[in-house]
């Protein structure tokens, strides 16, 4: 039942990824400087700000020489020494495409979880009162099974249906236990409190 | 910890019993035979003790089937084919650690036996011999991956609620200004993220913006909150919770179905993601564990030996545990160990390698996914390399001491809140709770800095040390960067004030929230706010030090390491011991905790301080209460663990403790004389789960035990498949040919009784029978006088008398 679900959602994934295309980096070099005020001695205040300097380049020249110089080159000339060995550059690394696949599908994922809680609460009593005589035929069942005890029994059971109807008899079993877990934990608290 | 409960189960197991490979004669009656036999082939290992000096009485027993059972009496899994169902058990029911072990090494035994046949089985062989370790790799690769979604869904979301990356909405904030523009740079902010005011086409300042950015963040805390819980209740309402209580249950032999299957996991990840986002105080590591342990229930169905057996289930659980708590930190050591020290109860050698390639490839896997795009899992990851001084110790001693009471207070407080929830109306309004707690999270959360930031971000704030780079006010020293080779130390500016002020307000907000959030349905775990109490606390001290430290610099105290003006004194440091004294006064961890700290902070420089200050608030813990969280929150629950670690400390004896009481009567079965409606009416009118097989009623000389479940099934499946059962057909425990001249057939179900259960005299201590109990994980003991069956002494009787020795409510032990 879940299959053509995930199928969709991945074929959805991959649309997104071939369209989008690759607009991010995937890497950078962050360096971050003392102000080059207090260098200066300058009470200029243009110079007075918090830096972060942020570069695209290779990880070996992620340092002061690589980003902080080419950059500042003129406004620090000749105190490079001076300025450099304040300066901590840090080389970061992401993948974008990972993220956006994530990040896609949990948004799926809730959606369809949200969806299908709209129905069971909307769709399927209304659904579930026109089929009741249907339904007597399930419970029936249900409890020969649950005589049995679970097990390759209520296989030889579901076989037989057509695959819709075993559909719906794993979804009355399933319903069915979720029912006693949420008896055991809202009303009668004996669980998880 | 009791490394090898099972270690010493062969012993009484094969000591009575004549113990054969398949399909082989065998011998059985009283354990006390020996064998004739002209199977060449066939090893005996007849008990020696005694078998010589009794007058032995040689019997050789051909099955008419051809299909032997063994004295051991469990049917194995081959031959059980025909009776489905045979050694599961039913929900909340305990396992028989004993009899699991048994019916595995019988199926072993099976395979090395058949390996020479054919390829075939040789390869089938060699699939059973790797099946374990190829289990737990697929483990770890799974937990690792749905750790890195959870990981990336969560920071995603979390940053959602202050606004999006309209550009490309799958990136949060950080991400989003990964690389920014020359002109943001220069002011500072980035313009690819747009606040919701801005969206709305405010501006991003002023008090107009702030009012809409409030407003925003709490519908949004609102609608994930709201989507959390009814997706809980919905669909799996055994995603609520932290989940380490009942896993820890779970692992000492108890069976909840369901709690640890597709949909519970399902549902605790995607409810994860939105509690965490929702910005409660809560924190997804604790519950990575019952991920990880729900991921390694379903992939072990894979494998039979894994799938079918409870007992060998529960290696591959313990491995889980491990891998969870390796991605929630990205400490696989320190998941070994917490799966060692805090949830296994059976941890054998073999599990302990397992667990730490387990948590090796799960760690491996976060790592290479990079969820947080600082090379490491976990996001308050710091490196430290500064030295401490010795002095020192005194104040994390007591960051200690303050962290055990802090722990106290959480754990009485909480427990207080959650019985007053189960026993008052407050239980039947689950998600109004839920919506009204985030409200005022949100509420109060949103105008202080410090807790409308995620909770791991505020850890790392705290954790990290004060560099060039940071620019928080809780780094607003009234430094000059002129020495080029350290931070020197200096007094601290009005920013860091502020930011006290700020955290003084926050430790109070944090603490009462999580008491009452933890224990909401929604899935939410512990590790997380108490790391984040207590680097609060820490970093509090640790600024208080340091400023002492640059006030009194010439004092003999600081004289020696702070004369210099360097910073001698690290409130980053300070905060990561206050969160390992909450930690560790909260869970009572203490060798797990450490590893995972330093394994946080990549250096074992700071083992001692971290020692020091979880020994201590393990210390003041126990003293002002008894119990860790995960116990406390076990007794409210009333499951059935018997805590290894408590002594039992009464002078009891069996005939206390043992059911029936006086004047009732030990229901029964005898070997060769009930009939089906004998027996059907017994389990009509008991609820006993199991019946001890005496050999008749007057004699009450034991033969076995054979379980409920059991003797259901095999009834029912014997009334399937022989012609001519009713009620008038006798029910025969024994296996040799009975002279059937009239009437019905008989029943035989010797293949279901168990022919090795363990027995007491009535006068054996407490003390031992508790200790067995614990070591041997049994899941009930026949209680023996003067050779003849007197009781039967259950797990659960155990800890109901445990219950009762220490003046609780016996009754409150559910699930009886």
């Amino acid at each position: 039942m879940w299959s053509p679900i995930f199928n969709t959602v991945f074929l959805a994934c991959f649309v997104l990824i071939v369209v989008q295309g690759q607009a991010y980096e995937n890497t950078r070099c962050i360096c971050g400087c003392p102000s080059i005020a207090l260098l200066t001695d300058s009470t200029d205040v243009t110079l007075n700000t918090h830096n972060f300097h942020i570069a695209n380049v290779p990880p070996n020249k992620c340092n002061c020489d690589g980003v902080i110089i080419p950059k500042l080159g003129d406004k620090i000339k000749g105190r490079e020494n001076e300025f450099c060995p304040r300066c901590e550059c840090k080389y970061e690394h992401r993948n974008v495409t990972i993220i956006k696949v994530v990040v896609i599908i949990v948004i799926w994922v809730i959606s369809i979880l949200v969806i299908y809680m709209a129905f069971l609460i909307i769709l399927d009593p209304l659904l579930n009162k026109r089929a009741k005589g249907n339904y007597q035929e399930h419970t029936n069942e249900e409890d020969e099974t649950a005589a049995g005890v679970g097990g390759p029994m209520s296989h030889n059971m579901s076989v037989r249906g057509n695959v819709l109807n075993r559909v719906g008899h794993q979804q009355d079993k399933w319903k069915r236990q979720v029912k006693e877990q949420r008896r055991n934990i809202y009303d009668r608290h004996t669980m998880l409190n | 910890m009791e490394k090898f409960p099972l270690k010493s189960s062969s012993i009484p197991l094969n000591a009575a019993t004549t113990y054969q490979t398949m399909n082989k004669k065998y011998s059985n009656g009283s354990g006390l035979s020996s064998v004739t036999s002209d199977d060449s082939d066939m090893i005996d290992i007849t008990t020696s003790t005694a078998a010589g000096d009794r007058n032995t009485t040689t019997r050789s027993q051909d099955d008419d089937d051809g299909n032997l059972q063994y004295s051991v009496g469990f049917s194995n899994m081959l031959e059980s084919g025909d009776i489905p169902g045979i050694g599961q058990y039913d929900d909340f029911h305990t396992i028989d650690w004993q009899r699991d072990i048994a019916r595995d090494r019988m199926r072993h035994r099976y395979i090395v036996k058949k390996k020479q046949d054919s390829i075939w089985t040789l390869l089938a062989g060699a699939h059973d011999a790797w099946s374990g370790w190829l289990c737990v790799l697929l483990v770890g690769l799974l937990t690792g991956a749905v750790a890195g979604v959870i990981d990336i869904g969560a920071t995603w979301m979390t940053d959602l609620k202050f606004g999006i990356c309209p550009q490309a909405f799958w990136l949060n904030k950080e991400h989003c200004c990964w690389s920014p523009s020359e002109a943001d740079l220069d002011s500072g902010n980035c313009s690819q993220w747009k606040t919701w005011s801005e969206i709305l086409g405010h501006s991003s300042e002023g008090a107009g913006a702030y009012i809409i950015s409030y407003l925003f963040y709490i519908v949004w805390a609102l609608l994930f909150a709201a989507l959390s819980a009814s997706l809980v209740r919905m669909f799996a309402p055994y995603a609520c919770g932290s989940g380490i209580p009942e896993i820890k249950t779970i692992l000492s032999g108890f069976i909840i179905r369901g709690y640890l299957g597709k949909w519970t996991l399902i549902i605790k990840c995607v409810g994860l993601i939105l509690s965490v986002s929702a910005g409660l105080s809560l924190g997804k590591e604790g519950p990575m564990v019952h991920i990880a342990c729900a991921i390694g229930n379903i992939l072990s169905y894979l494998f039979p030996k894994y799938g079918r057996n409870e007992a060998k289930k529960r290696e591959i659980l313990s491995a889980a545990a491990a891998a969870g708590v390796s991605v929630a930190f990205g400490a696989p050591i320190g998941g070994v160990l917490f799966s060692l020290e805090e949830v296994s109860y059976y941890f054998p050698l073999k599990t302990l390698w397992r667990s730490f390639f387990c948590a090796l490839i799960a760690a491996f896997i976060l790592r290479s996914i990079n969820p947080f795009g600082n090379e490491h899992s976990v996001l308050f990851f710091v490196e430290y390399n500064k030295p401490w001084i010795f002095f020192e110790l005194i104040p994390f001693i007591a960051l200690g001491i303050i962290g055990g009471v802090i722990a106290t207070i959480f754990i009485k407080a909480n427990l207080y809140w959650c019985r007053y929830r189960k026993y008052s109306k407050l239980g039947q309004y689950p998600v109004t709770e839920v919506l009204v707690v985030t409200v005022i999270t949100a509420v109060f959360a949103y105008p202080n800095p410090y807790t409308r930031m995620n909770t791991s971000q505020l850890i790392y704030l705290l954790f990290s040390q004060c560099g060039i780079s940071n620019s928080d006010d809780l780094c607003n020293y009234n430094r000059n960067f002129t020495d080029v080779n350290s931070i020197e130390i200096a007094a601290a500016g009005d920013g860091v004030y502020r930011a006290v002020w700020l955290l003084i307000l926050a430790l109070g907000f944090k603490l009462i929230m999580t008491i009452f959030t933890f224990g909401m349905k929604v899935p939410c775990g512990l590790f997380i706010p108490s790391l984040c109490l207590g680097a609060i606390v820490g970093r509090l001290v640790g600024i208080f030090v340091e400023q002492l430290a640059y006030r009194y610099q010439k004092n003999w105290i600081f004289s020696g390491e702070c004369s210099t003006g360097d910073d001698c004194i690290t409130p980053g440091l300070y905060a990561m011991v206050g969160a390992a004294a909450v930690l560790g006064g909260v869970t009572r961890m203490t060798v797990s905790l450490v590893v995972i700290m330093f394994e946080l902070t990549g250096g074992v420089r700071y083992i001692v301080p971290l020692m020091a200050a979880a020994m201590a608030s393990k210390w003041v813990g126990d003293a002002l209460g008894r119990q860790g969280i995960y116990d406390a929150h076990i007794a409210l629950n009333g499951y059935p663990f018997l805590d290894s670690k408590d002594e039992f400390a009464h002078t009891s004896l069996a005939a206390d403790v043992m059911q029936p009481k006086r004047n009732e009567t030990l229901s029964v079965i005898t070997q060769d004389s009930m009939t089906l409606d004998d027996i059907e009416q017994l389990l009509k009118e008991t609820e006993h789960n199991g019946y001890p097989i005496v050999v008749s009623r007057e004699s009450q000389y034991l033969v076995g035990f054979v379980l409920r479940r059991d003797l259901n099934l095999a009834i029912a499946n014997e009334k399937r498949m022989v012609d001519g059962i009713c009620g008038q057909s006798l029910v025969l425990f024994t296996s040799g040919h009975t002279i059937q001249a009239l009437g019905p057939p008989p029943l035989k179900l010797k293949r279901i009784l168990d022919m090795a259960p363990i027995t007491i005299t009535d006068q054996t201590p407490m003390e031992t029978i508790v200790d067995m109990f614990r070591k041997l994980g049994l899941r009930q003991t026949l209680v023996t006088h003067n050779g003849r069956l007197l009781g039967v002494i259950t797990k659960k009787d155990v800890l109901r008398h445990v219950k009762q020795m220490d003046n609780e409510d016996p009754n409150s032990v559910l699930f009886n």
